[in-house]
Formats: structure tokens, sequence, C-alpha cells
């Protein structure tokens, strides 16, 4: 296909000639950050997979446990590695495709640099505990703020970008960063609000129920507008640019485009199946999740199907083979999507592994290789260079995929395994394997399978480092190339020998318009989800029946959020038979109505705690807090030895509770007034119950009391039982 | 204004008259079995909609799971009577003296008892089991079966009859009595009335 050499379209008035070049610099550096930032994603990521099959790599050092290793790992890839490539790949083709410069060189480097700086943040917050605890939302509000800052600068660079360009329609890949900008802005605002306690800890605005849904809104979209959209958005521009063949349908973009982002918004409450959601938002959460398997796919077919006529080519282009793996992926993940949120395959996958060997095979399968085909493609022509090392990129392409095959099976293989012996009750209503360590015990052997399957990944990911570093050392840049075409005449009226006479050929020629509609696609399922549960009374029980934390419980919460145990420990109870025999009755809504966050979790790697509270003396969870092994030999959970010496923060309670008031916790004004004197209060009755039991060294203002406070209660809501107890 | 530009060399389908950085695109139909994919699976979704939340009352899980409870209590309670029947006192007295039943018992013990009361029952968070000392009931393998069973949730003792099969209850119950008098490596200190 010979290069077009930038004709006025029909009917195009004649306006002058400009000339201009593209800004790859800022392409070059985003570049980079993506290949350092995902070694460090991924190196943390096989940590704590070797941690799970090994607890003593948690080394009894609080910003290496698992708890805080794990979020600092997803925001690594995703944020890290998968936003900088995103990024990298946007202001490439973006250029190209508008045949514009992006608007600004300033917005450019600004959003380079406080992208680069908030994943500093990140990496240092988040394993010193500072943390939202939602999942893939984990930081803390000043950070939340300069995430909206960049984004917006990104945002205004764009559209920026997209009011200059030269080019009368817009490609089917501007669409997909289109959608992903606004729902991206709109995902990340509405759920990180929150009312600050100090300078890095808030409170969010929504609570239980609430904050569940919005958070899974959010974190189900942030695969779908993070992970998905752009990234075929990059698959339309680079696929048929390094396959050089035309894309297989552009009716079929159009239809899947505006199906995939107007369903995918509605598909978050699949997370919460058999949860204490109401049931019809559940339902809504699963049937559009099936609903969305199509219009996923439709973007495999077009990809695969635009390598029709140069099949032939896989043979010997690496880079093309590894465009058809990420495809392939890509549409094994959205095929399984679907089926996980099936309820009755929900029941038996929820809270196991079979999760984490989805999202892998999405993460490492579509997202991994597509980032790094795309790589491949782009840093020669970047560095006015040719790759180093061609038989390199081979083997990266089989470590890749060698390596995302061994993950996925392995997680399947346990995930199944550990859901079937939950849920094995015996003739005699018994639980058949009622001890849950046996269950984690019969699954350690496939966590050292994982972590192989995630280093054989990573030794492919070294290849492409030291190839890529061939590559460029050396290298010389090119001056940047001239590019000439015809300045758009001055948009007045829909002309259709200008647009077109196709309805959507005519809205591509009108991205302001387009952009409008997409805002409505995605705000449609948005409302219809997230508004009832603000307003409607069946998601606000506001039952005066459950009592509100006493401030030492509040305090111990914090160190429970802070310290990441949802990452293994849910508080949600299912309303089924086997989990009513393991952990007690279902949990219900008003149970949770006043966590902020709440803690329902999405992983049990180790037991549900919604009601453990009373089960196990005081003296238990101390001694099982220090070393878990001294009661559950097999446990691999982490030792917190430094809960032990490190002092409760009780000078903050006021100011927790005071905004814990104004959100609608019914304290009074002499709960706040009198905070740390209830908690001082509370820890010495718990202090004395343990110095009953023989652990004489327990001192009242360790944090280690304020944790056991918090677990006794957990299951206890009632003030009734509170006064039996 | 022709919307084909030309025909693609390949495979002969028409190409669209529009290229964006060197990139045209096919004006292919959709592809019939996706589309029929598609129409299938919003079919589905209308469908299980209305009948699950429309037709039905919508709290379809909290049936089921009441359902499935009563099913299963209903089979506990025959499996539990049926266990009694072939249960007597004077039975249970000579298997708490039976060896075989008090290894079967010893393994029942290290799973489930031994992270409070020591794997030799010397004592940890819950009491010492090897002295003649005893904070509920007196320590006859009938008081000993039913505090395990029934537990003594004031004092932290959780109940194992929901968890462990009867068998299992009185092999470790005669496990517990054979512990009596045994000499543990760090005895707690005793507990309770002496019986």
């Amino acid at each position: 296909m010979s290069a077009v050499a930038n004709p006025t379209h029909v009917g195009e008035p004649d306006t002058p000639v400009e000339y201009f070049e593209y800004d790859d610099q800022v392409v070059r550096w985003f570049t980079l950050a993506t290949l350092g930032w995902g070694l460090i994603s991924f190196l943390v990521g096989l940590f704590i997979a070797l941690q799970l099959s090994s607890w003593r790599l948690n080394f009894d050092l609080p910003w290496l446990t698992f708890g805080r290793m794990r979020p600092l790992h997803t925001n690594a890839a995703i944020f890290a590695f998968a936003g900088n490539a995103i990024f990298a790949g946007i202001y490439y083709s973006t250029q190209r495709l508008l045949k514009a410069r992006m608007f600004s060189d300033a917005l450019s480097r600004i959003h380079f640099w406080g992208w680069q700086l908030i994943i500093v943040a990140a990496a240092i917050t988040l394993p010193l505990g500072y943390t939202m605890s939602k999942e893939y939302a984990e930081l803390e509000w000043p950070i939340d703020i300069a995430i909206t800052v960049i984004w917006v600068v990104f945002a205004v660079n764009f559209f920026g970008t997209l009011i200059r360009r030269r080019e009368r329609h817009i490609y089917v890949a501007i669409w997909f960063y289109i959608a992903t900008i606004i729902t991206v802005a709109l995902l990340h605002v509405v759920n990180s609000i929150s009312l600050p306690v100090s300078f890095l800890k808030s409170y969010p605005v929504y609570a239980g129920v609430q904050d569940a849904l919005i958070q899974w809104w959010y974190g189900h979209n942030a695969v779908a507008f993070f992970l998905t959209t752009p990234f075929l958005g990059l698959m339309y521009y680079f696929v048929p640019k390094a396959v050089d063949r035309p894309v297989y349908s552009y009716k079929l973009s159009i239809i899947h485009f505006w199906a995939l982002i107007f369903i995918y918004i509605w598909a978050g409450p699949h997370h919460l199946l058999y949860t204490a959601l109401p049931e019809w938002a559940q339902t809504l959460g699963m049937i559009f999740s099936v609903m969305l398997w199509a219009p996923s796919w439709g973007g495999m077919i077009n990809g695969m199907l635009t390598l029709r006529g140069a099949w032939d080519r896989l043979r010997t282009d690496p880079i093309l083979k590894m465009f058809v793996a990420a495809l392939t992926f890509y549409g094994m993940a959205t095929f399984e999507g679907p089926l996980l949120s099936i309820k009755a395959v929900n029941s038996l996958s929820h809270y196991t592994d079979w999760t984490i060997g989805h999202v892998h095979g999405g993460t490492l399968g579509w997202n991994g290789l597509l980032t790094f085909a795309m790589i491949y493609y782009l840093v020669p022509r970047l560095w006015n260079t040719k790759l180093y090392s061609i038989k390199l990129v081979t083997a990266h392409f089989w470590f890749g995929i060698t390596g995302t095959g061994v993950y996925m099976i392995s997680l399947w293989v346990a995930g199944i395994t550990q859901g079937l012996m939950w849920r094995g009750i015996t003739a005699e209503g018994k639980l058949m394997y009622p001890d849950f360590i046996e269950t984690v015990t019969r699954i350690v052997p496939l966590y050292a399978v994982r972590a192989l399957g995630g280093s054989l990944f990573i030794i492919g990911f070294l290849l492409m480092l030291y190839n890529i570093w061939m590559t460029i050392r050396g290298a010389q840049i090119a001056a940047p190339e001239k590019h000439r075409a015809h300045r758009l005449a001055k948009f007045t009226h829909i002309d259709a020998a200008v647009l077109g006479n196709k309805p959507h050929r005519i809205l591509e020629g009108m991205p302001m318009v387009f952009s409008v509609l997409a805002v409505i696609a995605v705000v449609v399922g948005s409302v219809i989800e997230i508004i009832p549960a603000l307003m409607v009374q069946e998601f606000n029980p506001g039952s005066k029946a459950v009592r509100p934390y006493t401030p030492l419980e509040l305090a111990g919460r914090d160190i429970y959020v802070r310290e990441g145990c949802y990452t293994c420990h849910s508080q949600m109870i299912r309303p089924m038979v086997a989990e009513t025999l393991r952990y007690g009755k279902p949990t219900t809504l008003e149970e949770t109505q006043y966590d902020r966050p709440f803690q329902w979790g999405s992983k049990r790697t180790g037991p549900d705690l919604a009601r453990v509270g009373g089960r196990y003396p005081d003296s238990w969870h101390y001694r099982h807090m220090l070393n878990p092994r001294d009661i559950v030999p097999q446990s691999i959970m982490p030792n917190y030895p430094w809960l032990i010496k490190d002092k409760t923060d009780t000078a903050s309670l006021q100011q927790k509770l005071k905004v814990m008031k104004t959100l609608g916790v019914p304290y009074s004004d002499d709960d706040i007034r009198f905070a740390e004197a209830n908690a001082q209060k509370q820890a010495e009755e718990i202090t004395a119950r343990l110095k009953k039991d023989g652990i004489s060294q327990a001192s009242a203002d360790k944090e280690i009391i304020a944790m056991i406070a918090y677990l006794q209660r957990l299951g206890h809501m009632q003030p009734t039982e509170v006064a039996a107890k | 204004m022709s919307d084909i530009r030309r025909y693609d060399e390949l495979t002969n389908e028409p190409v669209l008259d529009h290229e964006y950085d060197g990139i045209e695109e096919l004006d292919n139909p959709l592809p019939g079995w996706w589309l029929a994919t598609f129409y299938l699976c919003v079919i589905f979704a209308g469908g299980y909609f209305l009948w699950f939340q429309i037709l039905h009352d919508g709290n379809n899980i909290r049936h089921t799971y009441n359902q499935e409870w009563q099913a299963m209590e209903a089979k506990a309670m025959e499996a539990e009577a049926a266990a009694a029947a072939s249960m007597s006192d004077e039975l249970f007295a000579k298997q708490v003296n039976d060896p075989a039943v008090i290894t079967a018992g010893k393994a029942v013990y290290e799973s489930k008892c031994s992270s409070c009361h020591a794997p030799d029952g010397g004592g940890l968070i819950g009491p010492n089991l090897t002295d003649n000392h005893w904070l509920n009931g007196d320590g006859t393998p009938m008081a000993v079966f039913k505090v395990i069973k029934d537990g003594v949730m004031a004092k932290g003792m959780p109940a194992w009859g929901p968890v462990l099969s009867k068998e299992e209850l009185s092999q470790v119950s005669a496990f517990v009595v054979s512990l009596k008098g045994t000499k543990p490596a760090a005895p707690k200190e005793a507990q309770g009335n002496a019986y």
C-alpha cells in the first residue's frame, strides 16, 4: 500500500497546504518508561506470587508483606506499565491519524513527568500502608487529585489535537481513545470522592453496599477502559500498519465499538454476585456481561481477519506472531469473562484463584504481548535503526505465551480445586473440608507453578530489554520528518460533499458530537446502576439496630485496611449452604452500612472474616497475628510482629469520628469528645482478658489491641449482642 | 461520489474510499455467525431478566438458599438419628478404652485441638487436659463428649458438633480422656474444679 501523498478529500474546499512535524520525543520517553515500569511491576508480581508459595518471603517487614505489595503490583502493572504503553501508542498514532502535531509540547511533557511522579508517589505510599483499600484505586486523596489533574492535561492535549487535525474524519482507533479518555476521568473522579481525615488518610463518601457497587463499577471498567478500549485503539492502528493490509470490516468497527462501550459500563456488578447487593443489580451485571461477549470478539475478529492474505508472514515475522497471540488471548479472556459472570459458574469461581488466572490471561496475554509487539514495531522507527535481533523476538514470543499459559492453567486448576473443596458437604450435612487450611495446603504447590509461569514471562521480557537496549544503543535519532497536508476548511454546516452521506461517516467528521454521544453511551448504564444505590431505600437500610464502630474498633479497622487484609480475606458470606456451615449466616446489607471503605474483598486466600468476632478468644488472635503458625501449623499468612511493638494512633480518633459523623454515622458529640478515653478503656479491658490468659506482656496502647477489638467486633453488629458479650 | 475506491488485490473485496496514515478499510459485512451470537446473547439476557427479575419476585438467590438449607438440615437430622440409634452409653464407654479408637482420635485432636490445648494436652490458650481439674463438666467421657460437641462459647471453646462427624467426636473424646495422667512438657496450671 503506497503512502498516499496527503490528498485533499473529494469535496474539501481548496485550503492552504501546511507543513508540520510529529513530536516523537515524548513517544520515546513513554516507551522507555513502559519498559522500566514493566520490569518493576513484573518483578513485584513474581515476588508476591512466591510469597504465596513461601510465607517466609514476607520477611516480617511491614512494607514487604503481601497485603501491601499486592496493591503495588496491580497499580504498577495497570497504571505504570500499561498506562505508559497506552500513552506511547496514543501519542504516536494520534498525530499520524490526525495529521497534526500534539496540541502542546508543554502539556505532553507535563503529562509525561506528572504521570511518572504519580507512579513514584504510589510506589512510596503503598508499601508504607497509605491506602484506600479500593482495588486499583488504592491511592490516597492527594495522589487522586494529582491523577485527575494529569488526566485533564492529557485530555486537553488530545482534544486540542483533535480540533487542530488536518484529517476530516476520525479513524476507529481515535474513537477508542476518545471513549477511554472520557470514561476513565468519569470513573476515577466518582469512585475516589472521599473526605480527608489527614494528609494521607481519608474515608470514602460511600459506605457499605454503595461503596462496593461504585468500586466495582470502577474496578471492572478500569479493565474495560484502561486495559481494553485503549488497547483496541492501539490494535486498530498497529496491526494494519504492521501487516500492511486493510482493516477487515469498517462496519464491524462501528457496531462493535458502540456496543462495547455501551454494554461494558453495566458489567461491574458481576464482581458482586451472591453478595448482599440487591439481586436485580447482580442480574444486570450478569446479563450485560453475557451480552459483552460478541462486541468484545468483534475487535478480535476485525484484528485477526485483517491478516487475511498475509498469514504466511507469521512464519517469519515474530512481531506479527505477537500481535496475533495478543488477539487470541484477548478472545480467550473475553469469552472466559462472560462465562465467569454467569451466576452458577461464579458461585464456584468467585474468591478463588480462577479469577486471578483469568485476569492474567488478559493482562499478560493481551496487554503484555500487544505492548511488546507495539514496542518492537515502534523502536526501530523512533530510533531510526533496525532491531538488534529478530531471533530474540521469536524467543520472547515463545517465553511469553508459554509463561502466560502455565500461569493461567495452574490457577484454573487451583481455583476450581479450592472452589470445589469449599463447597463439599457430606451426607451428614457437614463440611467435607471443615479446616480452611486443608484447601490452602492443597493448592500451594500450584502457587509455585504459577510463579514458574510468571518467571518464564519475565525471562522473555528480559530478552526484550536486552534486545531493545542493543537496538537503541548508539542509534542516531533522525531529524523529524516534514509532513504536509491541507488545512481543514472551517466547519460551518453538515455538507455531504465534505462529510459523506452515511450517518456514521458524518459523525466521524464531527469529533465533538461523537464525543458527546460516547459520553451518553457510558453514562446511561452508570446512572441506572448507581443512582438507585444512592437513593433507594433497598440500598440504604438506615437501621438503628447496627451500632457504629467504637473508637478502638475504628482504629483497628484502619490498621486492617492499612495492612491490606482485604487482599486475602473477604467479609461477605454468600447465601450458600456450605458458606453458612463454614462461616455463619449470610452477610446482610445492614451489617456493613458504616463500612468506609467497604471490606467485602474479592479473594479468599484465607477464610472469610465477616463473623470471626467471638469465635476465638482474644489470646488466640494475639498469638495468631504474632505468628499464625503457632495456631495453624501450615498457615501461609505473614507474621505481624510490628502490631505488638507499634502504638495505636489514638490522637487522630477524634478527627476520624468527626469525619465519620459528617458522613452520616450517628456518633454523638460525647462519642467524639471522649473518643480517646473510650478507646483507652476498651483497650484496657482487652489487655486484662489477655493477661488472664497468660499473655502478661500485652500493653493497652499497642496496635494489636485495636486489631483484636476490630476482629472481635466482626459479625457482632447489634447493640444487644454487645451488651450480652 | 462512490464509497469504494478500489478492490483489494488479494481478496478482491471492496476497499472503502478513505485512508488514515496509509490504513485502509474494507467494506465487508458483519460476519453472520458473529451477528447471530450477538443476537442470541441479547435474547438470552432479556429473557433471563424478564423471567427471574420480573415474572418471579427477584429474590431467587435467597429462595434457593432457603430451600437448600432446609434440605440439608433434613438430611443431617436423618443421619444424626441413624447415628444415635447405633450408639449407646455402654457402647461409648467401651469405645473410650479401645486403642484403635484412641489412635483415630489422636489424628482428629492434632488437626483441630492441638493449636489451643498443645499437642501433648498441656494447654496453651485452652486449659490443660492432662490434670484432674475441669472447667466444664466432670471429666467423664460423656461430659468431655458434650463439651467438644456443643462448645463453651463464653470461654472460647468452639462447638465441634457442626464440624466433626459423630464418629470423630467419639474418637477425639476418647483420646482426650486418655490424656489424663500423662506428663506434658509444659503443663499449664490447673484451672477449674478437681474431680
